[in-house]
């Protein structure tokens, strides 16, 4: 619903930009009917799933002991939310999440501007890039153990390594993506250097960065995790790691749903922060109209 | 255009220089010195039963009256813990006793200074075994003889312990298969078929009796009864520059490690406050032994069976290793 009227926002906003595009009377009952039942057959799905968590335990498909019924887990999830250590661990996670996705988005964004504007780097980097890039980030654990311990920052080092790659792909892609007519343009307009940046460069690149942050948003957090569960750094992958060598079976689902709603949540957001950086682009205007 | 990317250039290099810089310069910390002649000394530990002590001698204050303060860091697993010291992350750190004999037959600077867990010397009721599931038609080590058995890393302890109880109840060893998967997972492992035995240390161990299953060999009690499971180390460097430091712990150790042992009780309590184990289990965990001193003689054994079973490319050097 509410997603609904933000969209209705900006279609106002919007309009005096595009006068072909129409978005007059045919968009409202479009967007609306889909969007209720958008959210009815996400409900569904949801219940859905959980009817079939708690099934599957309950009819002895998997063993309770292992796989303990949705209630059980409920139950300790409440107990979780009770507890203060789990708002520190939860704080520690996003803590490593936040500093790890601004350093790469930073990093992806300067280093990819800069390789993709000089050719003779692009040149250069190319191949040392596509060898990177696929290295898996927590092959990289030993070295984080040995530089940093089981601190925030070995899990900086695997949230920047991984979510980096995801930026500067992008920025390459989106920097190359300049129109040359639109750059010479601005240059025979006598626009400075940071001129052109502002104008013709950044909105050029924004939706691929947008796109970037999104991805790497997701990938940091999912390192962050990981990072605690094996190195042991504190946060909730840490407590996660606790719960199942304890045995602590629902208590180690609870974190893990946990997890999974974290991870709901960045996406949301990331999706909510690129409609409306990008609210004036032909991509986010298209989901509304159409 | 020209313009434009040289400064952009300059920017970057610029942050990234800055960047380094200041990773580098604050990599190299932990080290020691507080106030008031306290020294602060971070233990990489891993959340489990063995290093109950620690945290009793913690709260009993046996660290802080000779000047020491503890800071545990857990980790996961002595994979994590021994580049850790080594590297000086932490002072110390507890790790099973066959990864640092690995780990100095490779010459790797690590230096016992402290008994970390022991077997409880009692046959069939240890705080580790080779358990089966419900129902299982294994009764002993031996027939476990081209059958798959779990263990939580390869070529260290639990396989050496496993072979040797094999070979005691006059079986071949070689013909066991080994699997390797986390301790925790082993029960649902048994349970599934995917495995016929595991070795399992508390709590796993608990679980798989809650389960209807049974620990069909005392697989550390068989190698030596007294057999010294685990230590506390630290790194040869520290030693050399930290006598002092490293004997106060050694003596805060030794006290946490006595009064552990002699107030089960109150290791059950602690148990609560650094791990998740379930009030269910906790009663009915068989708790390890916490002698002070690390059993050479045991050690010795260990290291003879590693060298049976090629895990040393050199044998290890006893005498660098152990206090």
């Amino acid at each position: 619903m509410k997603d609904g009227q933000t969209d209705g926002q900006r279609d106002r906003q919007t309009d005096g930009q595009l006068d072909d595009t129409g978005p007059g009377p045919t968009s409202p009952p479009r967007a609306e009917r889909p969007a209720a039942a958008n959210a009815a057959l996400g409900a569904a799905g949801i219940v859905g799933f959980l009817a079939l968590c708690e099934a599957v335990s309950r009819f002895g498909i998997v063993s309770g002991d292992y796989f303990p019924p949705l209630t059980r887990v409920a139950d300790a999830l409440v107990t979780e939310l009770g507890d203060r250590a789990f708002w520190t661990a939860l704080g520690d996670t996003l803590t490593g999440w936040a500093l790890g996705l601004a350093i790469a988005v930073t990093a992806g964004i300067l280093a990819g501007v800069v390789i993709a504007v000089v050719p003779f780097l692009r040149e250069a980097t190319a191949s040392t890039i596509e060898f990177l890039r696929p290295i898996p980030s927590v092959a990289l654990i030993p070295l984080a153990v040995l530089l940093y311990g089981s601190e925030l920052r070995s899990v900086l080092l695997l949230v920047v390594y991984a979510s980096f790659w995801q930026m500067l792909i992008q920025v390459l892609y989106g920097v190359q993506d300049v129109d040359p007519v639109a750059e010479e343009t601005a240059r025979s307009y006598g626009l400075g250097t940071w001129a052109r940046v502002r104008h013709v460069l950044w909105p050029t690149a924004l939706p691929y960065v947008m796109t970037g942050v999104r991805l790497a948003a997701a990938v940091a957090l999912i390192l962050a995790v990981t990072a605690e569960l094996v190195i042991g750094a504190p946060g909730l992958g840490q407590r996660i790691a606790v719960a199942q060598t304890s045995q602590a079976v629902p208590e180690m689902y609870a974190l893990v749903v946990v997890t999974g709603v974290l991870g709901l949540l960045i996406n949301v957001g990331a999706r909510a922060v690129e409609r409306r950086a990008l609210a004036w682009h032909q991509s986010v205007r298209g989901e509304v109209v159409v | 255009m020209r313009r434009l990317l040289i400064r952009l250039a300059a920017g970057t290099v610029f942050v990234a220089a800055t960047a380094c810089g200041s990773s580098d310069s604050s990599g190299s910390g932990g080290e020691e010195k507080g106030s008031g002649g306290t020294t602060t000394v971070k233990v990489g530990v891993v959340p489990v039963m063995d290093v109950a002590p620690l945290y009793l001698g913690q709260k009993q204050g046996f660290y802080s009256k000779r000047g020491i303060k503890l800071e545990t860091s857990l980790a996961q697993g002595g994979a994590a813990v021994v580049p850790g010291v080594v590297s000086g992350q932490f002072q110390f750190g507890f790790s099973n006793t066959t990864s640092l004999l690995v780990a100095q037959s490779k010459n790797v600077p690590v230096k016992a200074v402290a008994n970390g867990a022991s077997s409880t010397a009692k046959d069939g009721a240890d705080f580790a075994g080779l358990t089966v599931k419900k129902g299982s038609p294994f009764t002993s080590a031996k027939q476990l003889e081209g059958k798959k058995a779990a263990v939580n890393t390869l070529n260290n302890i639990c396989d050496t312990s496993i072979r040797e109880s094999v070979r005691k109840d006059g079986g071949d060893p070689s013909k066991v298969e080994f699997v390797e998967m986390p301790f925790d997972q082993m029960p649902a492992a048994l349970d599934r078929g995917q495995v016929d035995g595991a070795c399992t240390p508390e709590p796993a161990l608990a679980t798989v009796k809650a389960a209807g299953g049974k620990s069909i060999a005392s697989i550390f009690y068989d190698v030596d009864p007294n057999l010294t499971v685990a230590m506390y180390f630290t790194s040869q460097q520290y030693a050399q520059k930290n006598p002092d430091v490293v004997k106060r712990f050694q003596e805060a150790t030794a006290e946490s490690l006595k009064y552990a042992d002699s107030h089960p009780d109150e290791v059950r309590q602690i148990l609560t406050t650094y791990t998740k184990i379930p009030d269910t289990l906790l009663d009915t965990l068989t708790l390890p032994r916490w002698p002070a001193e690390p059993d050479r003689d045991s050690i010795e054994r260990l290291t003879e069976l590693g060298v049976q079973d090629g895990l040393f490319t050199e044998a290890p050097d006893l005498d660098k290793l152990l206090p």
